[in-house]
């Protein structure tokens, strides 16, 4: 009984992890305009309204429907993003433009609100339940026409830390990105630097080196570990066995008998004696009660069943 | 006008036929194809691999017209050479066919003796020596680093590592890779020779202690928490290989440990040893690179044995007489299991009849499945 109620705790644990793994943590607003100017783009309907960019930080695809969007510090669940619209999913590290007008019915992306110009915008995306946030800022409102407000890099960064946003004017510096990466990039930084840095490879040896070291070495200590825990528990029961004449183990464990001079001692009696040695083993025969259910027959033919 | 008809159509089927569009590199492929197929059947190097990749390149290498649309070719999308391939180029044939290597692999001889798992570590100091002399070579960090993998003797980890990192090399670095660890007896035996004297070839090794079965059970869960918490990205790998074990291991997944071990590694293994073969088209493979890339794999592999068997030398200076390990096992640190373990127990019987290697260099030659595993995780990490 307590091992079923342990496994159920187990597994209900897991569960809980494994859904809270799956939430929509990795979402992430990217990049705002509270003011668009006819400057930047246009929505379906050739309107220049604000908007908002939301980001999938994480490496796998994430359905938003259900999230709330909202600029309602008392009103979490103020605009729930429809359900049934293929589009809500968005790709890994990819984007999503959601249009501030406050004209829901034109569509899935189009909010029920709309932002103050002039003013200090807060924006937040609740998850599904409407109490636990994932995201939020709040747009400085000295921001001109036409002007984003971006996240230095696309998805990195805490929620609501000014330093990790810049506000972006659409200059050759700060170009403004709606649906596209907020830093564009052409190659990969990691290969780059270290072209740059360790043109001969040198400290990569090094590094790498060192990690395969540790990693098989941690490995190494803890095995040794394991071997005298596991050689002291051996002693111990042979001392048990014994009745507690622990001289004649120790004697026994300093001889080290090999695998090779146990068989050439065994052959040797077994040729010249034909003697056999009397096993101390003790065979028990239960007989194992299964009980028979027509829905569960199959399955004794496909699996075992746990030992009690 | 019917002979019109029937001498247009005939013309357009000789364009479509491989004598039509056949060219010297084609040619040149096939015979190397046939070569592999030759190596495995008339001279038996690693026949389980270079037969399905020898046939593998002649299927690659048989000339269509690319233009015609027909969707053979391996890297034509939809393809059924390229849904094959899939396993090849998003990196999940390797993952499988290590669960198979960790149930069919006895660790008995690392947990026996864990301070043997330091010469695998040390071998894979051929991965990153090739990485140094790519660079110097030309190549970019991300290419380098795929490429000298090679080095680690382990066809699976090359072919993952290069499809993340440089995925227009991975036939070139699959096709050397399998081939230098067909040609391990004939590398490996003259390295060792010259890097050994006579005395340390006859140093005999104790027995290896009988390890319990608890700890051949802990082993792969341990070893997956611990090598995995250093390198995560080494996760598809060293993941597979220990939850392989651990079927094998723990006495009651026989039944899966079996199928992970036969018939699951040989369907994977036919697969990619033929997918990876059809990979090698002559008009990719038939480049400047491709010659680089086995020199560098070359190389790698002969840095790999003898760092392997140095730094059994140098261990040795640290270790009491009567536990000095014989450096003839230190070759077996590149993770060509068990053939490089095999070769030093041959050529420890040719010095000493009665000195039996094979179980002492299981051990490092383990440790070089798990050590080049966490150096493709490295390399993964630092430049993926």
């Amino acid at each position: 009984m307590k091992k079923r109620l342990l496994s159920l705790l187990l597994v209900t644990l897991a569960c809980v992890m494994a859904v809270s793994a799956q939430g929509r943590r990795g979402l992430r607003i990217n990049e705002v305009m509270i003011v668009n100017d006819s400057t930047s783009v246009v929505d379906d309907f050739g309107q220049y309204s604000a908007w908002i960019e939301l980001y999938n930080s994480t490496f796998a695809p994430l359905e938003i429907s259900s999230v709330f969007l909202t600029n309602d510090r008392n009103n979490n669940t103020l605009y729930p993003v429809p359900l049934g619209d293929v589009n809500t999913e968005i790709p890994s590290r990819q984007h999503i433009l959601f249009w501030a007008d406050g004209e829901p019915n034109k569509g899935t992306f189009h909010t029920n609100f709309t932002f103050t110009p002039g003013e200090d915008n807060y924006i937040a995306i609740y998850d599904a339940n409407g109490l636990s946030l994932i995201d939020e800022i709040v747009v400085p409102g000295n921001l001109l026409p036409g002007q984003s407000y971006a996240r230095k890099a696309d998805g990195e960064g805490g929620i609501n830390n000014p330093d990790d946003w810049e506000v972006r004017d659409g200059s050759e510096a700060h170009y403004i990105t709606p649906s596209s990466n907020n830093i564009i990039k052409s190659t990969n930084n990691k290969v780059d630097s270290f072209a740059e840095h360790d043109p001969h490879g040198f400290a990569m040896a090094v590094m790498a080196m060192c990690i395969v070291f540790t990693a098989l070495l941690v490995l190494s200590i803890c095995f040794y570990i394991i071997n005298s825990i596991g050689a002291s528990i051996s002693r111990k029961r042979k001392v048990q066995a014994l009745a507690g004449d622990s001289d004649e183990i120790e004697d026994h464990h300093h001889e080290q008998d090999s695998g090779e001079v146990i068989a050439a001692i065994t052959a040797a009696l077994a040729e010249h004696l034909d003697a056999h040695d009397r096993e101390s083993t003790v065979l028990t025969i239960n007989k194992v009660r299964r009980a028979y259910s027509p829905w569960s027959s199959k399955i004794y033919s496909l699996r075992e069943l746990p030992r009690r | 006008m019917f002979s019109e008809f029937l001498l247009q159509n005939l013309q357009e089927f000789w364009h479509l036929t491989g004598f039509y569009n056949a060219t010297w590199q084609h040619l040149v492929m096939l015979v190397v194809g046939l070569f592999f197929i030759w190596l495995a059947i008339k001279k038996n190097f690693e026949p389980m691999l270079l037969v399905p990749i020898g046939f593998g390149i002649l299927i690659g290498n048989v000339p269509f017209n690319t233009t015609a649309g027909l969707e053979i070719g391996i890297y034509e999308e939809g393809s059924v050479l390229n849904i094959l391939y899939n396993g090849v180029s998003a990196g999940w044939y390797p993952p499988l066919i290590f669960l198979g290597i960790g149930a069919m692999t006895d660790f008995s001889a690392l947990i026996a003796n864990p301070k043997l798992m330091l010469i695998g570590a040390a071998a894979q100091f051929g991965i990153f020596g090739a990485y140094m002399v790519a660079l110097l070579l030309g190549f970019a960090p991300d290419q380098a680093g795929a490429i000298a993998i090679i080095g680690g003797a382990d066809g699976p980890t090359a072919i993952f590592l290069s499809s993340k990192l440089a995925p227009n090399l991975m036939g070139a670095i699959a096709v050397s890779a399998y081939s230098y660890m067909a040609l391990v007896p004939v590398i490996q035996p003259p390295l060792m020779r010259l890097l050994t004297t006579k005395n340390e070839r006859v140093i005999k090794m104790k027995p290896a202690r009988a390890v319990s079965q608890n700890e051949k059970i802990i082993f792969p869960i341990v070893g997956m928490i611990l090598t995995c918490f250093v390198v995560p990205s080494g996760l598809p790998l060293l993941g597979m290989l220990f939850f392989g074990n651990l079927l094998r291991e723990c006495g009651v997944t026989n039944r899966l440990a079996k199928t992970a071990s036969n018939a699951l590694t040989d369907i994977v293994t036919i697969l990619l040893g033929m997918t990876v073969g059809a990979s090698t088209q002559a008009s990719e493979f038939l480049t400047s690179e491709t010659i680089r890339i086995f020199l560098l794999g070359f190389m790698a592999f002969v840095i790999a044995s003898a760092s392997g068997v140095l730094f059994v030398k140098l261990f040795n200076l640290f270790l009491p007489k009567s536990k000095k390990i014989n450096p003839l096992i230190g070759n077996a640190g590149v993770s060509a299991v068990p053939m490089s373990a095999r070769i030093s127990n041959n050529l420890g019987l040719e010095y000493d009849p009665s000195n039996y290697l094979l179980m002492h260099a299981m051990g490092p030659n383990v440790a070089g499945v798990i050590g080049s595993a966490v150096a493709a995780g490295v390399l993964l990490g630092f430049l993926a």
